[in-house]
């Protein structure tokens, strides 16, 4: 009686709040996760004990000659995980360097957009129409989200405590609101993700390429934008001193929406190819991304492009190899333990400067 | 059955009110924002299932866990308060640097997801992702649990402890120590500036409040008999802020308030939804989590103080003896007749200058050197904000400080205050190097500033303002809280009686009730002063303490001032006005680019070519 109120209000298991990590069926290092769709309940399902080793559903380092090839395919593995998190981390430090709001629900809009290109690809297009699609509906999701919640609340001098307690609501509405559309199971993109090839030691297929080359180009982008353009230029003035940049002539409140539109499409960029990366995804999969997210962001320093994409490098590659040496349950562990360390020790980053 | 549902809904009730005042102490009273709190509501879970269940080999080794001690009723309970205070240790490596607090609550929230998706994932230590089960209930080898006087006597016993709980956070919340709380979440480093140590406050709310989340979950355990992952993920704690806000942050009645509309009530309107095959799955229970965003965001938007607001703390004025002062208004009769003054106000009670100025007289004799600066350096990245300054503080002078903008003044200030540390130099005070110790330290030994933008505590009457600032309060600690009224009121009298007459010399006394954020600019910057010479200060830095004050208002403080001096006290004062400073202050510093230019009387400065360029003229 009792246990199935505590069920229904906050029991759950494995549907509302946080679910788990997501399924990420390509990798090798998959391993068994009791909360993937795929894998069941642990209450029949084996135990982490009887995890190493097991055939088929894990892989564990045991032998010496393996580890060097398994060690090159995680560096892989680690380069599209980085990737992912490039455009993530970029667009999330953009958006708090400049308009000064620490916005959590940006792991939601991702997930809103990844969700985007489902439906356009389910309505027959390729996922790659869907990715443009999803650009295009989380960037005006976010000016919206901006004009409409943390706008009128910036202006009401809301200290920002508030406004991380508001853009958790509105994580909450989001993730939440798109849960309640897709129904809570996990959906895959109908896509071939192509033959799988070999250079050097690493294993990809076409489509992690293909999401590594978009990365770059967004970091090229990112740079050129921030470096060599009018907007760019404006968008810096803004992050370094707002008040400043307005009396100097720069109409920030144009830059700031602007580079919400901007940080939006690169959200919905993130979430469209964390989704293709996941291979499957549910409404609440990017919970723990948000966690490698938010440490990149930390690890090269709170609205610092530069050093969010650095932090996506480490921070990826760091997530991915320890796979090989940790069960893949916990790889995360490492971004949450390099985000606490940054917080509690430098909390400017490692290029900081930012008090 | 009606009697069960009711059953029910008494002890979530009573559960989430206990989980809804902790968190309303730590949040709503103390500005922690702990989003990481179901973290301590599931280690209270956690322990009281070890501590109850038997070994994990007991009923054919279903589950697997660590401990399984099968120990008596109040043990598991004790054991869950305990097991949520420990767990709260480690949180406050996270406090203990100077992190902005958006930045300390993005921590804990990573924390309650990681932490959450180990316990699920590694079986052996908590069973994982299954949870545990068949948790034994209190006493159930004497009692039947299946009865329902058992089950009453349970949810009683769950209304008693709330009830406890609640008159803990009270206590503590309408004591001086609950000022310094909310001055804490105020202003946080105005706070430290006025003698408050904020790690050590902080750390008592994060395991305080961890103890009594600890025990809600310990609680809950015991009636539901069953603990896992899926009932504290991190959205719970989203639930439970909900829940204060709504209910008014800040205020206890209105945090039960809120646990009753929303974690209970929420939960019983939508059982009422017909459910319909038509519907897609889970479109109900997400339904609940998109309203539960709404009304976070809507409360925040049209009511941030919730249904039931922080109530103003009305304190009435001492008794009309001490009121009634001959020479009437003190802004009459400001200036020359301070002695006469003091006098008076001595024979009065506890309201002179004398006890003002600071209890013990000032160690060093008058003319002595109370603060020493010694090539003292302060970099910002690469701009060098304070550059190799050195100079001394004679006793019981008003000296000035002067520059153009940016020349560093403020950030001089501030270094000598320990708002800042300094990147290199020493400061001697009396004689003392103190440049090694934090703010709140220096402000304790009689080293007090103020700042150069409002910083009153905004939610604080005018008069909880003066008395956030009176040191070594008894009733300023966790533990004089606790100990309650009778312990502390005789200080706080003599406190009250104190303020009482500064507000009058300063004329404020009329707005003593009134929340010191709704006064005017210039009212502010009194409220400022009177605070930090309510720290009992031996000497004062001042950072433009008459800037946007009425000129009459900035004569009659500056002559306050030359009487605070004249009876020992030491200031240092940053001041753009000069016909101030011609006035009031000798000898002046004057400051450009972060180095010390010169020092003189005015007269001196004014003919000396290099201060007229960098400065007087430029």
């Amino acid at each position: 009686m009792a246990a199935g109120r505590r069920e229904r209000r906050r029991g759950q298991p494995g549907r509302r709040g946080f679910s788990g990590v997501p399924a990420k069926t390509r990798s090798v290092f998959a391993g068994w996760d009791p909360s993937s769709p795929v894998a069941g309940r642990s209450d029949s399902g084996p135990g982490f004990a009887g995890d190493a080793g097991g055939a088929g559903t894990g892989w564990h380092p045991s032998g010496g000659g393996g580890l060097v090839s398994l060690f090159l395919a995680s560096i892989g593995f680690g380069l599209v995980t980085s990737s992912v998190l490039a455009i993530a981390a970029v667009g999330f430090t953009l958006q708090f360097g400049v308009t000064d709001v620490l916005n959590l629900a940006f792991g939601a809009i991702m997930i809103f957009g990844a969700y985007v290109a489902y439906l356009v690809n389910q309505a027959g297009g390729s996922v790659w129409t869907g990715l443009v699609a999803a650009m295009a509906a989380s960037s005006l999701v976010s000016v919206l989200l901006n004009a409409g919640v943390y706008t009128p609340f910036q202006r009401r001098g809301a200290s920002p405590i508030t406004m991380v307690i508001v853009s958790l609501g509105m994580t909450l509405i989001i993730e939440f609101g798109v849960q309640a559309v897709s129904g809570g199971t996990a959906v895959s993109y109908a896509m071939n993700s192509g033959s799988t090839f070999k250079a050097g030691g690493l294993i990809l297929t076409w489509v992690q390429v293909v999401i590594m080359i978009l990365s770059v180009l967004v970091m090229v982008g990112v740079h050129v934008l921030l470096r060599y353009t009018k907007l760019g230029k404006a968008m810096r003035a803004t992050a370094a001193n707002r008040t400043l940049a307005r009396n100097c002539g720069i109409r920030t409140s144009r830059v700031i929406t602007l580079t919400w539109a901007l940080t939006g499409a690169l959200c919905g960029l993130a979430g469209t190819v964390f989704a293709i990366d996941a291979g499957s995804f549910d409404a609440t999969a990017t919970d723990l991304f948000l966690v490698l997210i938010l440490a990149a962001v930390f690890l090269g320093g709170p609205g610092q492009p530069y050093g969010a994409m650095l932090g996506a490098l480490v921070i990826g590659l760091a997530t991915e190899v320890s796979a090989v040496f940790i069960p893949a349950d916990y790889k995360y562990v490492v971004g949450f333990v390099a985000l606490l360390v940054m917080l509690g020790v430098r909390p400017t980053g490692l290029l900081g400067q930012r008090a | 059955m009606n009697q069960l549902y009711l059953l029910n809904l008494l002890i979530y009730a009573a559960v989430d009110a206990m989980a809804c005042l902790g968190l309303n102490q730590q949040f709503g009273v103390s500005g922690v924002t702990n989003f990481g709190f179901i973290i301590f509501q599931a280690a209270g879970g956690y322990a009281a299932a070890i501590l109850a269940l038997p070994r994990d080999t007991a009923y054919g080794g279903f589950q697997s866990y660590a401990g399984g001690w099968h120990l008596p009723f109040p043990v598991p309970w004790i054991g869950a308060a305990a097991a949520g205070a420990l767990v709260a240790l480690p949180f406050t490596f996270l406090f203990g640097r100077r992190l902005r607090g958006d930045f300390a609550a993005v921590g804990l929230l990573v924390t309650a997801v990681l932490l959450n998706l180990l316990v699920t994932n590694y079986r052996p230590f908590l069973n994982g992702d299954a949870g545990l089960s068949l948790i034994p209930q209190p006493l159930q080898g004497e009692y039947n649990p299946q009865l329902a006087g058992y089950q009453w006597a349970l949810a009683a016993v769950a209304i008693v402890i709330c009830l406890g709980v609640y008159l803990f956070v009270r206590r503590v919340t309408e004591s001086p120590y609950g000022r310094s709380l909310r001055a804490m979440r105020e202003n946080d480093v105005v706070a430290d500036s006025l003698g408050k140590n904020l790690l050590s406050m902080r750390t008592a709310m994060l395991v305080t409040g961890g103890a009594i989340a600890g025990l809600s979950g310990g609680i809950l355990v015991s009636y539901i008999t069953t603990w896992s992952p899926a009932a504290w993920g991190y959205a719970e704690t989203v639930v439970l802020f909900a829940a204060v806000i709504i209910g008014g942050a800040g205020n206890h009645l209105g945090a039960i308030l809120g646990a009753i509309l929303v974690p209970v009530g929420f939960e019983e309107v939508t059982r009422y939804i017909p459910t319909s095959n038509n519907l897609p799955p889970n479109l109900i229970p997400s339904l609940e989590w998109v309203a539960i965003g709404l009304l976070i965001v809507v409360f925040l938007w049209l009511r941030p103080q919730g249904i039931l607001p922080e109530r103003t703390r009305v304190i009435a004025a001492p008794g009309l003896a001490s009121r009634a002062r001959p020479g009437g208004d003190g802004a009459a009769r400001a200036g020359g007749d301070g002695a006469a003054r003091a006098g008076a106000d001595g024979a009065e009670g506890p309201g002179g200058r004398a006890a003002m100025a600071g209890g013990p007289p000032p160690a060093a004799p008058a003319g002595a050197t109370v603060l020493e600066v010694a090539h003292l350096v302060r970099d910002f990245g690469g701009v060098r904000a304070v550059s190799d300054v050195s100079f001394g503080v004679r006793s019981g002078t008003l000296t000035g400080l002067i520059g153009p903008n940016g020349a560093g003044k403020s950030t001089l200030l501030a270094v000598l205050a320990g708002t800042l540390p300094a990147s290199s130099g020493r400061v001697i005070y009396l004689g003392q190097d103190i440049t090694p110790l934090p703010a709140f330290r220096r402000a304790r030994a009689g080293l007090v500033r103020t700042f150069q933008l409002a910083s009153e505590f905004k939610r604080l009457t005018v008069l909880e303002n003066l008395l956030s600032a009176v040191p070594g309060h008894r009733g300023d600690s966790l533990h004089g809280a606790m100990l309650g009224r009778r312990y502390w009121r005789a200080d706080e009298s003599a406190a009250a009686a104190r303020a009482w007459a500064l507000l009058q010399r300063f004329g404020l006394a009329e707005a003593a009730n009134e929340h010191a954020g709704d006064l005017s600019g210039g009212q502010r910057r009194l409220v400022e002063i009177m605070r930090a010479l309510m720290a009992e200060p031996r000497m004062l830095l001042l950072d433009e303490p008459m800037a946007g004050v009425h000129p009459r208002l900035a004569r009659q403080i500056g002559r306050e001032l030359v009487a605070l001096c004249a009876e020992g006290m030491t200031i240092l004062m940053v001041e753009h006005e000069l016909a101030i400073m011609d006035e009031f202050c000798d000898p002046v510093l004057v400051m450009a680019e972060g180095a010390l230019l010169a020092e003189g009387n005015m007269a001196e400065l004014r003919a000396r070519q290099e201060v007229v360029e960098a400065y007087l003229v430029g």
